[in-house]
């Protein structure tokens, strides 16, 4: 979607280039983010801007006026302020309001008096402010803050705020970034503001955008700052990022980052989707003996201890405990602890127990260094709370608030009571446009606001403009979308969308949809589009109706912004759609609807989900939502010529330029069809999901002759070669490692994961009894007879794949190079007494001296004679001419097998029995 | 005030338009479209297709197997028989039939070459050519194969890691596999292809779709040495510079949010998308390329370029010509109403032209799940645009019939716009810059068949889209066709 911006749009983007460090002169003066945006340039509606500000800084709080458009904006509610916030924010704040925070719309109702006077106010307006709660300090909880800050910086907080780095500080300011006091709340108060914002800022300027998990998790990333004892450093990480279904090989990958953190922190990563964190620290153990862990994680996990796999949890999963138990001896034992995650949560909680410990985390059992080292981190501010209330102050205090204006603005309720204003100032149509607050230097005793040339020439303006603005609809829409700077977000003739300093701000899960899957739709015709109600209910409470964009439609609450659903019904039109009458009943259109969504029709479910059943390729908007929010004849239209109402979307048409391709559809009119499916849908969670959409196993049965499947197959690699024989019995070859790589009893595989959508992901075997032969190349050269196995690829050593040929019934034959010699591999399914069996013949041509055949690898291998073997177990057995070695490796057991060529050919005959 | 959304009503026509008049010609009266019944049970989601000898067609399909088509010219389509050559390969999106006797396929990890050596119909002896690029088990690792180059070459092109980032060696590169089975990556800055073939001359296309430092679909021209656009497949200069040492360096990263042809004056090594496809003009996912050498068999278009489009489910044309060196030209819409998702495209020894389909993944506008049809050319020529030269100063157009003098010289029988894209690392591109050339002249050609445009002004590096809803043939007749669109990377010389 192309946004258009007004003409004054460039010069505010090379105001925007300027910001860089200087964060803070931005806001110098009061932030009202559209008027920065739309009325600080030179040609600007001064007029208009100047009523903007009238209504955001209150100014009829104290100036009545009966001019209903300048609906202002109330100052946060008091009541109960001193549970809420910070006693020595409150102290500071009242002392100097736009010093401790830049931007705010507070006046300094204090200005000008003497010191002493003014620091005897202050007081008392501290100690009667406090006198209403006492707020309770939480330490953070690092586990949210990772998501916190996800949250933070995709859901839509950048439309008005700065962006923040990773540790919470502010990282950009713009010039309409209005600013957020962190130091002044603690984190349960954070967390109840961002829940329901409304509650304290009843005016919507601040809309309701999180839940209270997400609350919880934004309020610990803004104040992870809070140092209440932050823990010490007592291991290193590192970072890694990739697309896994289970934890990865580290020491293949290069972190993305690397450093030192306390208890197992999840959110020293940079995001927590496709990624993995490896923890290296020592564990202290102070007495000899057996110890259990519990390792519970989500995704997968695993933990070592002493290089030794203690726990293993790995794979996709939802949070899942696994335990294991180890002996371990007085001292320092190296501890590794890995964790990955796919995708959605993100968990890694790892319990100790044994030896006089209860069950209990190990993290405070761990340290940095085998010296027992911990590192203290560079935070360690701490603010005095404690304050005793002195009654006498804030019964002084009291009066203060009622006499010089706080009263005014802020509602502070006691006993159900709110206090009253003692203070009345000039109606706001008497005032003279130079004098009082808009003077250029404010006399004493009056409200001090820092406002910008831009802001005075404005408010002057309007003081002395015209006395009512214009009443239309249209207008008054406009004047509402500055209001709540909707503008931030939406475009509605050709003003606003997001600014373009914010535009890479707007973010979608789904890149490939482009544009329209990250900025927020236009609004115009929004009137015509969306039904009233629907339309009533997320003006008031907000949605997420689109699965693939991050940023959220957030709730202004219905006494805010209620007004505008007749205003937009009032000026938005579409021509009606034409009325269809249908021959056919009404469960046979719905039939033909649900027809037509389906796969033998235009498969809309490939790209739109359905009752919350995923879609194929790109998540649209959910099909069963559609009759809820919008109205038919926009549905129409729309579906009919998307481009029109959306330009550039990757939304296709069924009819091109109306023509129909289903003639024998509902009368084979456009129409119709449309309206078909429209009712369809209007059945909701009722209507049966499309046709084709739930996709159902496909079973590869091999019956007569084997089946070859070429895919990506967990446990044999992306170029899987997956062989399933008609005895019942299955290997996977590894083309990339030129091994065989697995073997397993029973069914094949279920192709469709790879055979329908768009074939994400590896896929196990079907069957049981799944024997993971040993990793790494089959073949190898060693110079000498203990030099250890290559842990090279086959790539990387330069064998080569050479395809296979296949018999009659499709049994195929590997081929394959390895230090020039030709081996054609034959693993073949054999039905065998109990199970059947796998019998691998190697049939190998040329010469190599020192080539060896890595037979097997186990925990131990057992020599039973007459060529029989067991490993761990399973049994083997091998006919070869060279004698079998079995040496150790690593803590395991190797079978290696010289290769020795007689006139240039060797064999090698290997049965597996498992 | 009130704002009411103006808008043609389609609605009220469309069921005439389903109707069909018979006085208006329609693309089926010129090409007729024949759809094969495929042998049940068998999924051929097409993915590549080339002719054996005896009019035999083998087709690829996404699930790994070769069906050859026996009898596949023949008039009737139902005389055409199915058997399954091959099965077990790994998504194949290239088919190309050797001389000697292979069948060599293009799978995702290889290209591999198959026969039948004791005669029983069916492949038993696959052999690998070349494996000299790598997968990771992303499902858009595609790789796809051409047909033959007259040098005996296969060109593959190998799509990204994701819409966005290369992780696989040569990921993003676009080379050639030698008759000797050498991989030779000559070309970065693939996307997601879509096809890869020849043009008359034997130069080798590619298509690329939108996304990422593609404003919109394109066909592109694959040089040895160049770069075509998106930038992360560059990590690989160094790998690539060992199997072809005629690569060099790098080039230059593109600057995002640029224009092409800005970036290709910075940057030597880029190659200016030959022709875009304007997204949801001209389909939104293009395809398959071949070219008509029939030499007249396939009607008035020889040697131009057919380009299918798998969301639209069309086929495109394409008309090329050189400009400083460079491959630039024209894009017409050419046949609408395939049954699925066009993807590879195949001209038959008769002229005819094969269109494979599968709409499995990403949904297309024709409704089967996958197909295999046949256009043949009636014999009828329509009346089309021919072809469309830049000039220094505009176009000129020709035209497959002779013209109505009086409409074709009138200035407002056409419309005129320009626009480009964004060439930048976001998804996409709106059409920007936009411009409204003003048609200052127009010519007839003494041979009645032509039209020099001369406009005020030609805009270089924007697509030309002409609308000639004014002109009329000889008899009468308007254009089957009514818009075309031309990609001026660079305006010629006067």
């Amino acid at each position: 979607m192309q946004m258009v911006f007004p003409a004054w749009f460039g010069v505010l983007l090379s105001t925007s280039l300027l910001v860089g460090g200087g964060a803070t002169s931005l806001r110098d003066h009061p932030m009202v983010p559209s008027f920065e945006r739309f009325f600080t340039e030179r040609g600007a509606d001064l007029v208009a801007g100047g009523r903007l500000l009238l209504a955001e800084l209150n100014c009829v709080a104290c100036h009545k006026s009966e001019d209903q458009s300048l609906k202002s904006k109330a100052a946060p509610v008091l009541t109960d302020v001193g549970g809420r916030v910070k006693r020595s924010y409150l102290r500071q704040f009242l002392a100097d309001p736009q010093g401790v925070k830049n931007g705010t719309t507070m006046p300094d109702l204090l200005a000008g008096l003497p010191p002493a006077e003014r620091a005897e106010k202050v007081e008392a307006l501290f100690h009667f402010l406090a006198s209403t709660g006492t707020p309770r300090t939480e330490r953070p909880e690092r586990k949210w803050i990772g998501a916190g800050r996800d949250l933070y910086h995709q859901v839509g907080c950048l439309a008005c705020h700065e962006t923040r780095d990773a540790a919470g500080n502010i990282a950009a300011v713009l010039p309409t970034s209005v600013p957020i006091a962190t130091s002044k709340y603690t984190l349960g108060s954070l967390r109840a503001f961002l829940e329901n914002p409304l509650a304290v800022r009843p005016s919507g300027r601040m809309p309701g955008l999180l839940n209270s998990k997400e609350a919880q998790q934004v309020a610990n990333y803004l104040l992870q700052g809070e140092a209440l004892g932050a823990p010490a450093y007592n291991m290193s990480y590192a970072y890694y990022e990739g697309e896994w279904d289970k934890l990865p090989d580290f020491a293949r990958l290069k972190p993305k980052a690397t450093g030192q953190t306390a208890d197992f922190d999840l959110s020293v990563a940079r995001r927590s989707h496709n990624m993995a964190l490896k923890f290296d620290g020592f564990l202290k153990i102070a007495k000899e003996g057996q110890y259990k862990f519990w390792l519970t994680s989500d995704d997968g996990s695993k933990l070592w201890i002493g290089g030794k796999l203690v726990v293993n949890n790995d794979g996709v999963h939802a949070p899942t405990t696994v335990t294991g138990a180890v002996f371990l001896s007085k001292g320092m034992h190296p501890l590794t602890a890995a964790v990955f995650n796919a995708g959605g949560g993100v968990e890694l909680a790892i319990d100790i127990q044994g030896q006089g410990l209860g069950r209990q985390s190990v993290a405070p059992f761990v340290y940095l260094s085998d010296q027992g080292e911990t590192v203290r981190p560079a935070t360690a501010k701490h603010d005095g709370e404690s304050l005793e209330i002195q009654p006498a102050l804030a019964a002084k205090g009291r009066e203060y608030f009622a006499t010089l204006g706080c009263a005014n603005c802020h509602e502070l309720k006691e006993n159900g009571k709110t206090i009253a204003s003692k203070l009345m100032a000039q109606p706001l149509g008497k005032l003279a446009p130079a004098g009082g607050c808009l003077a250029e230097a404010v006399k004493s005793g009056l409200p001090k606001y820092p406002l910008s040339a831009a802001q005075r020439a404005a408010l002057q303006s309007a003081v002395r403009g015209p006395a009512a603005a214009a009443s239309d609809a249209k207008s008054a829409i406009a004047r509402s979308l500055l209001t709540f700077n909707c503008y931030a977000c939406h475009e509605r003739d050709k003003v606003g969308g997001p600014e373009e300093a914010r535009n890479k701000s707007f973010t979608t899960a789904q890149p490939e949809m482009g544009d329209e899957a990250r900025i927020p739709p236009s609004l115009n015709g929004v009137g015509a589009k969306l039904r009233p109600e629907y339309l009533r209910k997320i003006l008031h409470q907000g949605a997420h109706d689109r699965p693939y964009m991050h940023t959220r439609m957030p709730g202004f609450g219905e006494a805010n912004v209620g007004h505008l659903v007749r205003l937009f019904v009032d000026v938005d039109h579409l021509e009606p759609a034409p009325k269809v009458v249908f021959e056919e009943s009404p469960a046979k259109v719905k039939a033909a609807g649900r027809h037509l969504v389906g796969a033998q029709a235009f498969a809309c479910y490939k790209c739109h989900t359905f009752n919350g059943q995923k879609a194929e390729g790109v998540q649209g908007i959910d099909m069963t939502l559609m009759p809820v929010r919008l109205q038919r004849d926009w549905f129409i239209h729309y579906v009919l010529d998307p481009n029109r109402f959306r330009p550039g979307t990757r939304m296709p048409t069924a009819w091109p330029k109306g023509e129909v391709t289903l003639p024998n559809i509902l009368g084979g009119k456009a129409i119709n069809q449309i309206e078909g499916i429209w009712l369809y849908l209007s059945d909701g969670p009722k209507a049966q999901i499309p046709v084709g959409m739930k996709p159902s196993a496909i079973l590869l049965q091999p019956i007569g002759e084997a089946i070859i499947y070429r895919a990506f197959i967990q446990g044999a690699g992306p170029r899987g070669i997956g062989v399933g024989f008609p005895e019942r019995v299955n290997l996977a070859f590894d083309a990339n490692n030129l091994s065989l790589a697995m073997i397993w009893q029973g069914a094949f595989i279920d192709a469709s994961r790879h055979w329908t959508g768009r074939g994400e992901g590896f896929e196990p075997p079907l069957g049981d009894n799944i024997l993971h032969l040993p990793q790494g190349v089959n073949f190898a050269v060693l110079a000498k007879p203990d030099d250890p196995w290559p842990a090279k690829s086959a790539r990387e050593l330069g064998y080569r794949f050479r395809g296979y040929k296949l018999t009659p019934d499709q049994r195929p034959t590997f081929l394959y190079e390895v230090h020039g010699v030709r081996v054609a591999d034959t693993p073949n399914g054999i039905a065998g007494k109990e199970a059947p069996i796998i019998r691998r013949a190697l049939e190998l041509e040329g010469a190599a001296d020192n080539l060896y055949f890595r037979a097997a690898v186990g925990d131990t291998i057992e020599a039973l004679g007459d060529g029989w073997y067991r490993v761990g177990e399973w049994k083997m057995r091998l006919a070869v001419d060279g004698e079998p070695r079995l040496r150790s490796a690593g803590g395991r057991w190797e079978l290696l097998v010289p290769v020795r060529f007689e006139s240039g050919r060797a064999r090698i005959v290997q049965e597996y029995h498992w | 005030m009130r704002t009411c959304i103006i808008s043609t009503i389609i609605l009220a026509t469309s069921s005439v338009v389903a109707a069909q008049s018979a006085k208006t010609p329609s693309e089926e009266d010129y090409y007729k479209l024949v759809r094969y019944e495929l042998p049940p049970g068998a999924v051929m989601e097409c993915g590549g297709l080339d002719f054996l000898p005896g009019g035999r067609l083998a087709v690829g399909t996404r699930r790994g197997e070769i069906w050859i088509v026996d009898n596949a010219l023949a008039a009737d389509p139902k005389q055409a028989k199915f058997s399954r050559f091959a099965h077990g390969l790994h998504e194949v999106l290239g088919v190309a039939y050797h001389k000697d006797g292979w069948l060599y396929v293009t799978q995702r990890g290889e290209l591999t070459r198959l026969k039948d050596t004791d005669g029983d119909g069916k492949a038993d002896l696959f052999e690998t050519v070349s494996d000299g690029w790598e997968i990771n088990g992303d499902y858009h690792e595609y790789a796809l194969g051409s047909r033959f180059d007259k040098d005996g070459n296969i060109w593959i092109t190998l799509c990204l890691t994701g819409s966005f980032t290369s992780n696989s060696k040569f990921r993003g590169w676009g080379g050639k596999v030698t008759p000797e089975g050498k991989w030779v990556p000559t070309t970065s800055g693939v996307r997601s292809p879509g096809g890869v073939g020849f043009n008359a001359d034997g130069d080798v296309f590619y298509t690329d779709n939108q996304g990422p430092w593609n404003g919109t679909c394109g066909l592109k021209h694959l040089v040895n040495g160049g770069f075509v656009g998106h930038p992360d497949s560059f990590k690989w200069y160094a790998e690539a510079n060992k199997l072809n040492p005629t690569l060099g360096p790098a080039p230059a990263k593109p600057m995002s949010n640029s224009r092409m042809m800005i970036e290709a004056k910075r940057i030597p090594q880029l190659v200016p998308t030959a022709v875009m496809f304007p997204y949801g003009k001209m389909g939104q996912s293009a395809a398959g390329i071949d070219c008509d050498l029939s030499g007249g068999r396939f009607g008035p278009f020889a040697k131009q370029l057919f380009v299918g489009d798998q969301t639209h489910s069309t086929i495109m044309r394409v008309f090329l010509e050189k400009v400083h060196g460079r491959y630039q030209g024209a894009c017409f819409p050419f046949r609408q109403g395939f049954s699925c998702g066009i993807v590879p495209v195949c001209f038959a020894p008769d002229g005819s032209l094969f269109a494979g389909g599968t709409n499995r993944g990403w949904g297309s506008r024709g409704t089967k799940p996958y197909s295999l049809e046949r256009l043949v050319w009636t014999g009828k020529v329509p009346f089309e645009v021919h072809e469309m030269r830049a000039k220094h100063d505009g176009f000129e157009v020709t035209f497959t019939r002779e013209l109505d003098l009086a409409t074709a010289a009138d200035p407002k029988s056409y419309k005129l716009q320009t626009y480009t894209y964004i060439y930048r690392a976001d998804y996409g591109s709106p059409e920007v810059d936009a411009t409204t050339p003003t048609i200052a002249g127009v010519e007839v050609g003494a041979d009645r068949k032509s039209v020099r445009l001369r406009i005020q002004r030609v805009q270089e590096g924007h697509i030309h889209e002409l609308h000639l809803p004014g002109v009329r043939s000889v008899d009468g007749q308007g254009l089957l066709h009514k818009e075309a669109y031309y990609t001026m990377n660079y305006v010629p010389a006067p």
